[in-house]
């Protein structure tokens, strides 16, 4: 028995290649995947899994007629009722109607995606009109004469409590040696002094917030248009985070309450060690400390000028900082002495580090300019880690909750509204792209996912930005890693498998390897883009010391895995982390997806929110002093957890049932090879 | 009269795998005897609370070149068969080992480099002039290990041999050649309880049954690491029992190999007064080290030198009676 299968694609190409209107026609026997009709009818179709179902690419529309489905478990209900199916997972059982939408603009509907925002925002609750932390205020002031002999600073103090309310305030002393001569530049003919005074309303330390303090005071060009630096432009501030291996700044306007524009970078402290301990031991050397501070700022600094460049705005005119960033990371910025949070017992110079100015640090913004390191909890978890949970909101909920955020210091709190417990393990740099020979961060040009086909071992693969592949983000190794494993590239242990018969895994310059993308079709066209067995061993490690850092610390307050409500994943790996991937190599536990959400960069949204909200602000420090802090370094169970983890997914497989299932699958299809 | 303490009894859920080793003519070998290792339902020698079926093997380990780094005590007592394994295998048997252990040595790249056939040729000498099992390790280089293994595999199809080692970078091709010529496998890992369940299940995702595995969990000898193997073994062996099936293979230790390389009892120069003995006292570390892996949970300890076999039998048998 044959039937007739009718293709059509859509929406109509601009260029004429694909046309809606006419459509093909095949007859095709009974029980004929629809992948195969499709191909048959002479319409591309990518199977980038290989035609196995598991990787929802191939979704096409049945406009009508019969089909039958095998198990896609990648279809929400919604989708099947518009009538999505999988092609490769669907046999032509009658005459059909299929419609095929272009591939690339099919984008699954996991979970994480919806929490992925292109440019962040407030939390709803935020009232960032109500406090401002700095304001500027525009002066007209009457220049002294011999019947009105008050003193510059009287004077200035006079109009501000005339013109704006503002009684006293506090200046120091290097703007009070200025301050007489911008005055008299400020004079304008038949209008007097025209000024820009920028104040801090008042730090965060007190309640009432104390005196405001005058940070900048600037002549006002009035009338011309605006010209960076002349004292009529926007308010601006940076939210900072600093990682141990990728540092991030968000330009804020404060008038407006809106993010402009975001850079990152790799931390240039890299070069001097890739985790916290290493830094901690480099700073040990003649110089180490100073070196370490000035390579930080210099990257900061590095960040800022790019920013300033790009948005066309003078530096001297952001006029406040929050930085996030775990312990040792701020300990190195400020210049303080981190050895003593690597020796028992752990204790950092101060959780609550007092605000400091920039122009101490030489940070090139304004250097009145107050920066506020966000308080940490402990040794080894940090401002990143408070700010991050104030920005997942998860000291507000009664869900009980898992924070994980996925960085070279990983970090990990549980709890909700009523107590929080937290804990950080090294994980390594590899998801950030750094210690991965062909690492990179999240951005354009990076792999961001792949697809391994099961029986030829190819890959397809998914690049940041219409551009050709430069190397491997996070995202992408994960991706990678979980096809690799699930294919039988790699067994168990992370070893490539050699016996396979492809070109694509082959012994490399760093030992055995697979090919991702040939030297020819890169970016540059000079090497190709390879994982190797260290790259694995890397990122092994990487996944086994978060997992088994959310392991002891969910055991060590006697609750379950299973029975943690929500999962929220922090980190730098762009928009998106998939997921079932992650599972599959066991760096998240295995739970319904529909529990996990992705955040983002928690940390440097927590900076920003900070930096807006004085009330945020405020709760940021109670989240700090709720949260209960888990030495793992003093605890074994952790060394246990750690190597039982150091497995695809895990050596203790029954805490893995699903991909244990797949695995099973895939076995008994036959389309894993067992060598 | 009823006792006045009720010893408590441990009701486990799981077993040790019941394994054997060699293949007499009935089954496709041409072993006299075979040794079966394993069975057991209890923590070693605690017959009362569930059953042992079999005793623990001892093993006397033989190498195809003279040993040089070797204990001086070692040399005096083998002599010349050193230089030759089938005639030290024969005397072997004689002194009551039940297993040969034979480590193909020559082959490693950086010793005399023999080739493949020259183990699979030292394997049929090995096996013409004994009638035991043979377990056969490779030089202990991942290249060569494969090349002569899988040689030594197919000349010897249908023996039963285990052959060794897999570790966790290099097992595909042992596996594989046991799996084509129905022998067994050593898995062996570093003094860990989770590398070694890792192995068995790389090991087991090639389909190889798991009754044809034996764990080698690395021996630490007295004074040297002995309380932590010690440790590493009874944790597997208490997983085994509760039922975890990654951890139930029987456990072979390299005693002799570890306890002969003891400065205590390789050497007899520069030492105190008061150490007394040398011959006694070499003994003294490889029984003390077999008799301690032994409660640990060993199913086959492998030796060195012949007296210590003999004691280490009769701990064995004083401990198995009832």
């Amino acid at each position: 028995m044959t039937h007739k299968v009718g293709v059509r694609v859509s929406p109509p190409a601009p260029d004429g290649t694909r046309t809606l209107a006419a459509g093909r026609e095949v007859s095709v026997p009974d029980g004929t995947l629809l992948s195969e009709a499709i191909r048959l009818a002479g319409v591309p179709m990518n199977l980038p899994c290989g035609g196995q179902g598991r990787c929802g690419r191939c979704k096409v529309i049945i406009e009508s007629g019969t089909v039958q489905h095998r198990g896609d478990n990648r279809m929400t209900p919604e989708e099947r009722a518009q009538g999505f199916a999988l092609a490769c997972q669907t046999a032509v059982t009658g005459d059909v109607q299929v419609l095929v939408p272009p591939q690339e603009a099919i984008v699954r509907h996991l979970p994480s995606e919806k929490a992925a925002k292109e440019k962040p925002s407030l939390p709803f609750e935020c009232d960032w009109r109500g406090s401002p932390l700095v304001r500027r205020f525009f002066l007209t002031i009457e220049p002294p004469s011999l019947s009105d002999n008050t003193t510059d600073l009287e004077r200035l103090k006079r109009e501000l409590a005339k013109q704006h309310g503002i009684a006293e305030f506090t200046v120091s002393l290097p703007l009070l040696r200025r301050l007489a001569s911008v005055l008299r530049q400020s004079w304008i003919e038949g209008k007097g002094w025209l000024v820009t005074a920028v104040l801090e309303m008042g730090s965060w330390l007190s309640d009432s917030g104390g005196l405001p303090r005058l940070i900048d005071l600037r002549p006002r060009q009035s009338g011309a248009e605006y010209r960076p630096g002349d004292g009529t432009g926007p308010t601006y501030a940076v939210a900072i985070d600093i990682g141990t291996t990728s540092n991030v700044v968000y330009l804020v306007d404060l008038e407006s309450g809106q993010y402009v524009d975001g850079a990152a970078t790799y931390n240039a402290q890299i070069s001097c060690g890739e985790d916290v301990i290493s830094r901690i031991l480099y700073t040990r050397k003649e110089g180490g400390l100073h070196h370490l501070q000035g390579l930080v700022v210099g990257t900061i600094n590095g960040l800022l000028r790019e920013l300033a460049e790009r948005n066309g705005l003078d530096l001297s005119e952001v006029y406040a900082a929050t930085v996030a960033g775990n312990p040792t990371m701020i300990h190195l910025f400020l210049g303080l002495d981190p050895g003593y949070i690597r020796l028992e017992p752990y204790i950092p110079t101060a959780n609550f580090p007092p605000p400091v100015t920039a122009g101490e640090l030489g940070v090139q913004i304004n250097p009145e300019a107050s920066i506020d390191c966000l308080p940490g909890v402990g040794a080894y978890v940090g401002g990143d880690i408070t700010a991050g949970v104030l920005s997942s909101g998860m000291f507000k909920t009664e869900k009980l909750t898992l924070f994980i955020d996925v960085g070279t210091n990983g970090e990990i709190v549980l709890g909700n509204a009523d107590w929080l417990i937290s804990c950080a393990c090294s994980a390594g740099p590899a998801f950030e792209g750094a210690g991965v020979y062909c690492g990179m961060r999240a951005t354009t040009g990076a792999i961001e996912e792949v697809w391994v086909n099961a029986t030829s071992f190819e890959p397809t693969y998914r690049v940041i930005g219409e551009v050709r592949p430069r190397g491997i983000c996070g995202s992408g190794m994960i991706s990678l890693l979980a096809e690799m494993f699930i294919t039988g590239v790699v067994d168990k242990s992370g070893h490539v498998n050699s016996s396979l018969s492809t070109p694509r895994v082959r012994v490399g310059e760093h030992g055995p390897e697979y090919v991702v993308v040939w030297a020819a079709e890169t970016e540059k066209q000079e090497r190709d883009i390879v994982l190797t067995e260290v790259d694995i061993s890397n990122l092994i490690r990487a996944k086994g010391a978060i997992y088994a850092g959310f392991s002891v610390l969910t055991s060590s307050v006697g609750i379950d895995l299973a029975d943690v409500e929500e999962v929220l994943i922090g980190g730098g790996f762009g928009k998106y982390i998939d997921i079932e991937k992650a599972i599959q190599i066991g760096l998240l536990p295995d739970m319904p997806w529909e529990r996990f959400r992705y955040l983002g960069n928690t940390s440097v949204l927590g900076a920003f929110t900070a930096l807006l909200c004085r009330d945020m602000r405020r709760e940021l420090v109670a989240a700090a002093r709720k949260m209960t802090y888990l030495e793992l370094g003093a605890d074994n169970r952790f060394m246990e957890q750690f190597t039982s983890a150091l497995f695809l997914p895990h050596t203790d497989t029954t805490v893995f049932p699903s991909v244990m299932r797949l695995l099973q699958d895939r076995k008994a299809t036959g389309k894993v090879p067992s060598t | 009269m009823t006792p006045a303490v009720q010893i408590p009894i441990e009701k486990w859920t799981g077993k040790v795998r019941e394994i054997t080793l060699g293949a007499t003519a009935a089954d496709g070998g041409t072993r006299a005897k075979t040794v079966t290792v394993g069975g057991e339902n209890t923590l070693p020698f605690l017959s009362f609370e569930g059953s042992i079926p079999h005793s623990p093997a001892v093993a006397l380990e033989i190498q195809d070149h003279y040993p040089n780094d070797w204990s001086p005590l070692l040399k005096e007592y083998w002599g010349d068969l050193l230089r030759d394994p089938a005639a030290w295998a024969r005397k072997a048997e004689e002194v009551g080992a039940d297993i040969i252990v034979l480590k193909l040595i020559s082959a490693h790249p950086e010793g005399d480099n023999t080739d493949a056939a020259h183990a699979a040729a030292t394997v049929k000498a090995v096996l013409g002039a004994t009638g035991l099992p043979l377990v056969v390790l490779g030089p202990g280089q991942a290249d060569k290990d494969n090349e002569v293994l899988v040689a030594v595999a197919e000349a010897a199809k249908g023996e039963r041999l285990a052959l060794g080692n897999c570790e966790d970078k290099n097992y595909r091709t042992v596996v594989a050649a046991a799996l084509a010529h129905g022998h067994l496998v050593v898995a062996k890992t570093p003094i860990d309880v989770n590398l070694a369940k890792q192995l068995n299940i790389l090991i087991t995702d090639m389909r190889l049954d798991l009754d044809r595995v034996l764990m080698d969990p690395t021996t630490g000898a007295l004074g040297y690491g002995l309380e932590y193997s010690y440790s590493v073994m009874e944790r597997l062996r208490i997983a085994a029992l509760t039922g975890d099936s990654m951890t139930q293979q029987p456990l072979i230790c390299t005693v002799g190999e570890e306890a002969w390389r003891a400065k205590e009892s390789k050497v007899n120069t520069g030492v105190p007064a008061a150490w007394g003995d040398w011959k006694k006292r070499g003994i003294h570390w490889e029984v003390l080290t077999a008799s301690t892996q032994l409660l640990a949970g060993a199913n086959i300890v492998v030796l060195r030198h012949p007296d210590s076999v003999a004691r280490i039998k009769q701990t064995i048998a004083s401990l198995m009676a009832e």
